[in-house]
């Protein structure tokens, strides 16, 4: 037995041995860099914590400063005209730059009125100087781009390149490459997702959009009523209901046949889809059932309904319609097809469009019409023009950028800050590599990130106790405010109730929809310890707008920072402002929470429902017989849905505690929704849950379109923002006009009240009108009770002791300087020796 | 047997067939991942869409792609997790990573599993045995991923013999990539070495008691030659089979796994297929996979003909 068991064990690591194989393999096989750095030995004596005694890093690494970073998922293209999502634009901040860059103010690049790191200022970076309005020059002799007749600036610029920008192997940059891209980004044959930032937005190049649609069908809002389109002799067989929007329908929509449902569908067409998906329609039955005359929903018909007011010309020539062209061998002009100025335009031109022509046509296939392109989609076709190059590449693996020494940025002189600590002067971008791994759990990466192989850990739930406190600990603002949506669709609501199954003496939705109850809600939690409790890296939010958008981006001035906003909060919240020193502690003072108050309004609610006969008290105990039973709209269950509904129970129990509504209301997770979560609260079928929009930090106004907009609204089946009135003076008049029209006018559309025309949009109106027209939109929509503000989003990680941030106060433009002003207390010797010097585990 | 292997071949096919139609049209059914409302790029996308086929009828597009698929071999390009990428390219890449792993683990596996296996049967109601069972039961018990972690914590994290990760590259055979690859090889290796460990000392334990066994041994054999010349062989019916299996799933990858130590394999590839709508390369997963099923399934089979001659495939007697 004992021979046997050897002989077994004898094979086994036989076997074990051969899995070593590859021993020539082994002997030939150049290291990598990093295995050099890795498998370096490190003294680890006391004395090596000390940069002198430290021994010397051998002279074969080139990466002194590597900063370590891992993503759970991996950019797979970087190409910069058809990256879609964020995590593909990753390696576009160390590869590409834009025509101008955001830095810092310090000594070297000051701004008037601001202490050094307090704000930024704008550089040409790919540009060689500020762009030239050409917009009078343009106009007289490129009629064809169709500037405005009274437009005499904001149209048309000229740019003058950058001569010392190169691509990474050593090839000049200039005008050609503009054009030469922008032909490529715009052609229709591509379809390229990127080409649309070229002409949907605020960055609008002329004759873009024409060029890039060549050949495709356009549609446009009839932006009246049904009933005022057939009187002005439209007619019904033109028109289409934008069924994606409407239905909240897409493509895996079929027919009988399998055909997939298209955008827009003909008011006529009697074609059933959705049957696949237990929703079917027909467009003529939406236009008859809801959009049509005197339809239910004929009031959405503005924006759902649309006619074909043409068809792109197709053979279009670029160089007679598109406004970017060569003016010089280093200079471009670009001409707009709407007015961009001042900070926008220099914003917007922070990004770049240029490719590597001849790279790539050569990456272009194309197959059965449909073109593909592998540009920058691995490392033999990727190339660079910004300080890094990418080094390494594999797929969901590893990702690694070192020195572009081809970038002119390091010889330029401009890129240089003085540090505010010890007043000296650096040159930006002291990370010599940047090695970046995927690492998909999190409990991974705390691991490694206390061995110190990675640079920042974002903290989890069950990390918050132990290092919320911590020196390293960063919170930084997210852009999003968190709001408990109330369902206050009466109809949705009768229907569930009528439903066979709802027992109505025992539960009740009614009581939702009355005014007082939704007010106690309102004040029933304290928001910031709600945040503290289930989610410590967000904060309480208590407005509809967050705390980290910029109502004036060249000043970097908040919106949440002004008078009007804080007023708005306080009118909400009815706080009594002459009782506190200033604005200021009276908006500190705000919690969310008013027990006294909840329970009064409770009790008046009871009241109200009762008389309405939405609830009963049979025993009149003046406790209402009925549960309200307020139905949470999951997408996915999870342990955080299991704590917020924990939290919002165990609060109102508190709250109503003596009320007659003592432990009748009651939040109950509803079945998983996945992505209809939404569409259930749209159409009243849940009552609540914690949902949110983000728009642009720079844009605080453009928030507005999101709550009085029924393609956005959550709330457009009970709440109508054109039948709202406000009033608001004006340069001392009076106006008075829909909250729509005034949103509308906001953003830039002009609107008629009385027999006068106003626009208060960006340029149009002072910004302190502005901001006045903002706050009382948004106190109005806090006044609707749909949105309950709960949460600031945010995060929180920790830095590595290795890096620190050249500033510690997060600025919603310059975040805190990223990769270009991080500076390390360690290169990657001395921090070997110290992770080592530390027992191989870091204390934060 | 001849005409049994072609009997399973054929309905292999058809079988395959029926799957790939099947999945080819579930998976077009979802809905195609959402864009925000309003967002300007929805046209392009659509636009797109369009020009791709994915609004034609689901068997005019399934005809489409089994025309390309026979007449050029053309899986298709990826269209968003590897944007303008060919997916059989892509697949082929990350095939050495998920098969290396998952070949050292089973070298490692089956002679330990086996041994130890044995050893409990010939210890049985032993100390040894009792042992031995304990772990195994506790090794099949507990998920992969727990002693993945904790293979990760104590060997990678509190002990520094190990990296948290595989290491970055395509240097299969070399040092530091067969040491990146141990904490990896260990948490794929427990679940199996526990496996063959149950397998191999039921079936040793019942056939050290058969009769055969009791007359191996009056005929003078000493125990170790009867248990090495009978016994083990008997057993073979049962283990080869499965060390088959095992070896079949080599090409399968854990997701799990792959993804707590950063092994650039296959594993994650068909969910990921699925989640991103990417749609040739979930049919290039759903081909290969399903005839890498059925194909197994048969030469699984077949072996019991081979290893016990007694066993006649396909007959009818």
């Amino acid at each position: 037995m004992k021979k046997l068991l050897a002989l077994v064990c004898a094979l086994a690591m036989a076997l074990s041995l051969a899995a070593c194989g590859g021993q020539p393999e082994q002997s030939t096989a150049a290291p990598t860099k990093q295995e050099t750095t890795t498998k370096a030995p490190v003294e680890s004596t006391p004395a090596a914590t000390e940069p002198a005694t430290t021994e010397a890093p051998e002279p074969e690494k080139p990466a002194d400063y590597v900063y370590k970073d891992s993503v759970t998922t991996l950019s797979t293209n970087w190409n910069p005209h058809t990256y879609q999502t964020t995590d593909e634009s990753y390696p576009t901040d160390f590869l590409y730059m834009g025509l101008y860059s955001f830095f810092f103010n310090d000594e070297s690049h000051p701004l008037e009125g601001k202490e050094p790191f307090e704000g930024y200022v704008i550089v040409p970076e790919m540009a060689a100087e500020m762009p030239v309005d050409v917009t009078a020059d343009v106009k007289a002799a490129r009629p064809e781009f169709n500037i405005p007749a009274d437009a005499t600036e904001g149209y048309a610029y000229k740019i003058a390149l950058n001569k010392d920008a190169k691509w990474s192997d050593g090839t000049a940059i200039n005008a050609d490459t503009y054009v030469e891209s922008m032909k490529r980004l715009l052609d229709p044959k591509l379809l390229n997702y990127r080409a649309t930032d070229y002409y949907a937005g605020d960055l609008c190049i002329a004759g873009a959009e024409n060029f890039a649609l060549q050949g495709q069908k356009e549609y446009t809002a009839i932006g009246v009523t049904t009933t005022e389109f057939l009187e002005k002799g439209g007619k019904v067989e033109d028109l289409y209901v934008d069924a994606y929007d409407f239905w909240n329908s897409d493509a895996s929509y079929t027919d009988a046949d399998g055909n997939s449902l298209p955008q827009y569908v003909s008011v006529l067409d009697e074609t059933v889809y959705g049957e696949n998906v237990d929703d079917a329609f027909s467009g003529k039955e939406l236009y008859d059932s809801y959009l049509g005359a005197g339809a239910e929903y004929e009031s959405m018909s503005p924006d759902e309904l649309y006619t074909i007011t043409g068809e792109y010309a197709t053979g279009l020539d670029y160089d007679k319609t598109v406004g970017c062209y060569k003016t010089g061998d280093y200079e471009i002009t670009l001409v707009f097809g709407k007015s961009l100025a001042g900070f926008n335009l220099l914003y917007n031109l922070s990004g770049n469009w240029i490719v590597k022509v001849d790279l790539y046509d050569k990456c272009l296939t194309e197959k059965e019409g449909v073109w593909t392109n592998t540009y920058c989609t691995s490392l033999e076709t990727s190339v660079s023009y910004g300080p890094y190059v990418m080094t390494d590449y594999q797929a969901d693996k590893h990702m690694r950028f070192e020195r572009n020494e081809n970038w002119y940025g390091w010889t330029d002189g401009k890129h240089t800050y003085v540090d505010p600590e010890d007043g000296e002067t650096y040159t930006m971008y002291q990370t010599t590599a940047i090695d970046t791994q995927v690492v998909e759990e999190a409990a991974t990466r705390k691991l490694m990130f206390l061995k110190g192989q990675l640079m920042g850990y974002g903290l989890q739930s069950e990390d918050f106790d132990t290092y919320r406190s911590s020196d390293y600990c960063y919170a930084t603002p997210g852009s999003t405010i968190f709001f408990l949506i109330l369902n206050g669709h009466k109809k949705a609501i009768e229907q569930r109730e009528a439903s066979e199954g709802f027992d109505t003496t025992k539960y009740d939705l009614q009581t939702l929809t009355v005014l007082n109850f939704r007010k106690a809600v309102a004040v029933t939690y304290d928001k910031d310890l709600f945040a503290a409790t289930i989610s410590p890296a967000r904060s309480g939010g208590f407005g509809i707008i967050g705390i980290s958008y910029l109502y004036d981006p060249e000043s970097g001035s908040r919106y949440r920072d002004t008078d009007q906003a804080k007023k708005a909060l306080c009118d909400f919240y009815s706080v009594d402002t002459t009782k506190f020193a200033s604005l200021d502690d009276a908006v500190d003072s705000i919690t969310g929470y008013d027990p006294e108050t909840a329970k009064t309004l409770y009790n008046e609610a009871f009241k109200e429902a009762l008389e309405l006969g939405y609830i009963t008290d049979e025993d009149k105990d003046g406790v209402c017989d009925q549960t309200i039973q307020i139905e949470y709209s999951l997408s996915s269950d999870s342990d955080f849905m299991t704590k917020t509904i924990n939290y919002l129970n165990e609060k109102m129990n508190e709250v109503t505690a003596g009320t007659a509504f003592d432990g009748k209301i009651v939040f109950v997770k509803s079945a998983p929704y996945g992505n209809d979560w939404s569409t259930k609260i749209k159409q009243g079928m849940a009552d609540t849950v914690l949902g949110g929009w983000n728009g642009s930090l720079l844009n605080p106004f453009s928030l507005t379109d999101l709550y009085v907009n029924p393609s956005y609204q959550y709330d457009a089946q009970w709440f109508d923002a054109t039948t709202v009135e406000m009033t608001l003076t004006i340069d001392g008049e009076e106006l008075t006009t829909n909250i729509k029209n005034w949103s509308d006018a906001l953003n830039g559309a002009t609107i008629t009240i009385g027999d006068k025309e106003y626009c208060f949009g960006s340029g149009r109106a002072d910004v302190e009108t502005r901001l006045d027209i903002l706050a009382a939109l948004e106190t109005k929509f806090l006044g609707t009770y749909d949105y309950l503000p709960m949460l600031q989003d945010g995060s929180m990680a920790l830095l590595s002791q290795q890096v620190y941030y050249v500033i510690d106060e997060y600025n919603p433009v310059m975040s805190r300087g990223g990769i270009q002003y991080m500076k390390y207390n360690y290169n990657e010797a001395e921090w070997e020796a110290y992770v080592a010097s530390q027992g191989g585990e870091l204390k934060y | 047997m001849g005409k049994y292997v072609i009997k399973r071949l054929i309905f292999m096919v058809f079988t395959l067939f029926i799957i790939t139609l099947m999945c080819f049209v579930l998976v077009r059914m979802l809905p195609p991942a959402e864009l925000p409302p309003g967002d300007p790029h929805t046209k392009i996308v659509e636009a797109r869409r369009e020009a791709l086929g994915y609004n034609k009828p689901y068997l005019e597009q399934f005809g489409i792609f089994l025309k390309n698929v026979f007449t050029k071999g053309d899986w298709g390009v990826s269209d968003v997790l590897y944007f303008g990428q060919d997916v059989f390219a892509i697949f082929v890449s990350k095939l050495p990573a998920t098969m290396i792993v998952n070949f050292y683990s089973i070298i490692l596996s089956i002679p330990i599993g086996i041994a130890l296996g044995i050893w409990a049967a010939l210890r049985k109601n032993t100390w040894v045995d009792d042992t031995i069972s304990t772990l195994t039961m506790a090794l099949i018990s507990v998920p992969s991923f727990v002693y993945a972690f904790l293979i990760q914590y104590f060997l990678a994290f509190k002990l520094g013999w190990f990296p948290f990760l595989m290491k970055e590259g395509t240097d299969w055979f070399s040092w530091p990539m067969f040491v990146s690859m141990i904490p990896a090889v260990l948490s794929l290796s427990l679940g199996v070495i526990a496996g063959f460990t149950r397998t191999t000392r039921a079936e040793l334990t019942e056939v050290l008691t058969s009769e055969f066994m009791l007359l191996a041994r009056t005929k003078g054999l000493t125990k170790v030659q009867a248990t090495v010349r009978h016994a083990l062989k008997n057993c073979m019916v049962v283990i080869v089979p499965s060390i088959f299996g095992e070896f079949i799933s080599i090409i399968g990858g854990s997701l799990i796994i792959e993804k707590l130590f950063s092994v650039p394999g296959v594993g994650q590839l068909y969910l990921n297929s699925i989640n991103g709508r990417d749609y040739p390369l979930f049919m290039l997963l759903t081909v290969f996979y399903t005839a890498i099923g059925l194909v197994a399934a048969i030469v699984v089979d077949i072996s019991y003909g081979f290893i016990d001659p007694r066993i006649r495939m396909g007959s009818k007697k």
